[in-house]
């Protein structure tokens, strides 16, 4: 697979805690090939566990036999993953916050509630976006450039989907 | 799907060393929790936690730490962290739990901090 071409691969999980690590490895494959960095791929192996464990774990209610489908759709220069899952518990969160590590170890805040955090600041865009109509429940949303300036040169409809629909970018 | 994680506890020097090996999700609360208890119980004051370098590491294996952490402190107990890869060491830091536990590249780094020594 060269960084020219446009490419496609889709996945079906269990929705069930450690498939997880199947959109992982194929993940990182993917990202290989593409010529990321290997810190690079390091995030987006922890991105895309994050999302798919919320996938599981919220959005289907590790109920496995529902599915979690992940869509990595690579061209020349991004990386885009698609993550959906059946919406079982209903809307996705909006606003997502700075880990209260603090009020955790207190005691005063409940242990967790870090997945979105973490995969907001270790990819370029991310954020929940609207279904289509022929789809339902919950459409997770990630993008990673190639180039790190291209950060800053995010697509205007991108941007503008993350905003409407809660999105983390 | 998730490898079963390995855990088992020995003493060092004035430290009490945890090593993981596989996994550290949610499926390893149990485990963790066991063995901090454990080493708790023979009264040790220091802690390591030594992960291995490439194994995966999620926000509820980092969620059971905090737990930990949180026992710790009311046991006046200190924490070090070893072995864990850059981009886990960047994770730690992210969320914050660097500041309850100190990271270092080894367990010989970490026992050398305890004790007093330069790192050799």
């Amino acid at each position: 697979m060269t960084p020219q071409s446009n490419r496609v691969v889709e996945l079906r999980i269990p929705s069930e805690l450690g498939y997880e690590k199947i959109a992982r490895e194929a993940v990182a494959t993917v990202a290989h090939r593409l010529n990321f960095t290997k810190e690079k791929v390091e995030d987006i192996k922890t991105a895309i566990s994050e999302a798919c464990t919320n996938a599981i774990r919220y959005g289907s209610g590790s109920d496995a036999r529902m599915k979690v489908v992940v869509i990595l759709t690579a061209d020349e220069d991004k990386l885009d993953i698609l993550i959906k899952d059946p919406g079982a518990s209903g809307a996705p969160p909006i606003d997502i916050d700075i880990p209260d590590i603090d009020g955790m170890v207190e005691g005063k805040r409940r242990l967790g509630g870090m997945g979105l955090y973490i995969i907001r600041e270790l990819v370029d865009e991310a954020g929940f976006v609207e279904a289509s109509d022929e789809d339902e429940g919950n459409q997770f949303r990630m993008v990673i450039y190639r180039v790190e300036d291209n950060k800053k040169e995010s697509s205007p409809e991108a941007k503008a989907s993350g905003s409407e629909n809660g999105g983390l970018a | 799907m998730s490898e079963e994680i390995q855990v088992s506890v020995r003493g060092e020097e004035n430290v009490t060393v945890i090593d993981l090996v596989g996994d550290v999700t949610t499926f390893a609360e149990e485990a963790i929790n066991q063995a901090y208890q454990s080493a708790s119980a023979d009264g040790a004051k220091n802690i390591v936690f030594n992960f291995r370098e490439n194994d995966y590491i999620n926000s509820a294996g980092i969620a059971i730490l905090i737990g930990v952490v949180t026992e710790a402190r009311k046991r006046d107990q200190k924490l070090l962290m070893t072995g864990l890869s850059a981009h886990f060491q960047k994770i730690f830091r992210m969320v914050g739990l660097t500041q309850y536990a100190d990271l270092y590249p080894t367990v010989t780094d970490a026992l050398a901090s305890v004790n007093g020594e330069t790192a050799a």
